[in-house]
């Protein structure tokens, strides 16, 4: 790995930390607050791409892990692994890979744009809504005994904020890619 | 704003090497997962409170730490109620509380600088089969803790810039222009870290 590869990798994780301390935002139609930490999966899949982006998303879980209280809330610690939402935050790690993955396959430069946002409205869709649940849940049924569906059932009611969250990911990441485009071409 | 969840103190729990302590925790979640009885989660739950409450933090801060975690865990415990035997419930309950707050105790006990020793000697098979190198792990861990005030103080500055403007501050127009920003600088740190030969292999 060369060196700007590190640093983009650990300013990513910090730009993550950032986003836990920027204020949740409660909007009217969905019942949970939206945090911006949790948009941080989808941006950096699309911003550094599979490799980098879930390094960054290691890092940042090292940081907890070692007792940082750096997820949004300032929550950290060992205690946030050992609980029922455990299996969604070290899920983080795989669907940033996954998005990474989707965006570098689907989007290239000198595409319309349109087709660069479908790209990442897809991926963030599929690695930081789809793989993330499918991680995430069945831990939360292991560890709290809670049927399956139940969770699943349970679960929809993040799904409108998950998906405003991707469309907000998408914009976001397509104007970084704009301005700066670091996603790797299509591996 | 980056202060450790490690408090000073000198319980048990503080004397132990971090090595023992992470060994016990992921023991403990073996054994009280394989087991479906209930006394036994009971008194892991009694231990692990007692352990918790040793450490020395303030019963709000205690309650803080913690609690986030325990209202999920009880309102899971509270769809449980209509689907599960109430014996099973309770086991489950009291396993994760358990854990949660033996893992919260650990996190309370041991120094970032402890856990990174660890975290060395656990990199040490990666090394060898030359996957990645500690060195480059605490220096990207560094790079994070450096940089997040800045990050933060360019967030306040782009909000500032948006009020300046009678703009809302919404997400959307704020993650762009500072994840360009940040990233922008990405190549004079990496210069910066190559020109004082902080990485040679």
């Amino acid at each position: 790995m060369n060196t700007r590869d590190l640093v983009l990798i650990a300013l990513f994780a910090a730009i993550v930390v950032v986003l836990g301390l920027i204020p949740p935002i409660t909007l009217g139609f969905i019942p949970v607050p939206i945090t911006a930490q949790s948009m941080g999966v989808m941006l950096a899949g699309c911003i550094l791409g599979a490799k980098r982006g879930a390094l960054a998303f290691l890092l940042f879980l090292l940081l907890v892990a070692i007792g940082l209280p750096v997820l949004s809330g300032g929550r950290g610690g060992l205690a946030v692994f050992a609980g029922p939402s455990g299996g969604f935050i070290l899920g983080w790690v795989v669907a940033t890979f996954v998005t990474g993955l989707i965006a570098q396959r689907t989007v290239r430069e000198g595409q319309a744009e349109t087709r660069q946002f479908i790209g990442f409205f897809l991926a963030s869709v599929i690695g930081g809504i789809v793989v993330l649940y499918a991680i995430g849940m069945p831990w939360v049924s292991a560890v709290t005994g809670t049927p399956l569906l139940t969770v699943a059932t349970g679960s929809l009611a993040f799904i409108p904020g998950d998906l405003l969250k991707a469309a907000i990911a998408t914009l976001a990441a397509r104007a970084v890619y704009a301005g700066y485009p670091l996603l790797p071409a299509r591996a | 704003m980056l202060t450790s969840l490690h408090i000073e103190g000198n319980s048990l729990l503080h004397r132990l090497p971090v090595r023992v302590k992470l060994i016990a925790l992921v023991a403990s979640s073996i054994v009280l997962f394989l087991s479906a009885s209930l006394p036994l989660q009971a008194i892991a739950f009694v231990i692990a409170a007692g352990l918790y409450l040793s450490v020395g933090l303030p019963p709000k801060e205690a309650l803080k730490r913690v609690g986030f975690v325990f209202l999920t865990i009880f309102f899971l415990a509270a769809v449980n109620l209509f689907l599960l035997p109430i014996i099973e419930v309770a086991t489950l309950t009291l396993r994760l509380m358990a854990l949660v707050l033996l893992a919260a105790a650990i996190t309370a006990t041991t120094t970032i600088s402890a856990f990174m020793d660890e975290i060395t000697i656990l990199l040490t098979p990666l090394e060898r089969l030359g996957w990645l190198s500690a060195a480059d792990v605490s220096l990207a861990l560094g790079l994070v803790l450096r940089f997040v005030p800045d990050i933060f103080a360019r967030y306040e500055a782009i909000r500032e810039a948006h009020r300046a403007r009678g703009l809302p501050v919404r997400p959307l127009t704020i993650i762009g222009p500072l994840i360009i920003l940040t990233l922008k600088d990405a190549d004079t740190i990496a210069a910066a870290i190559d020109a004082r030969g902080f990485r040679r292999h």
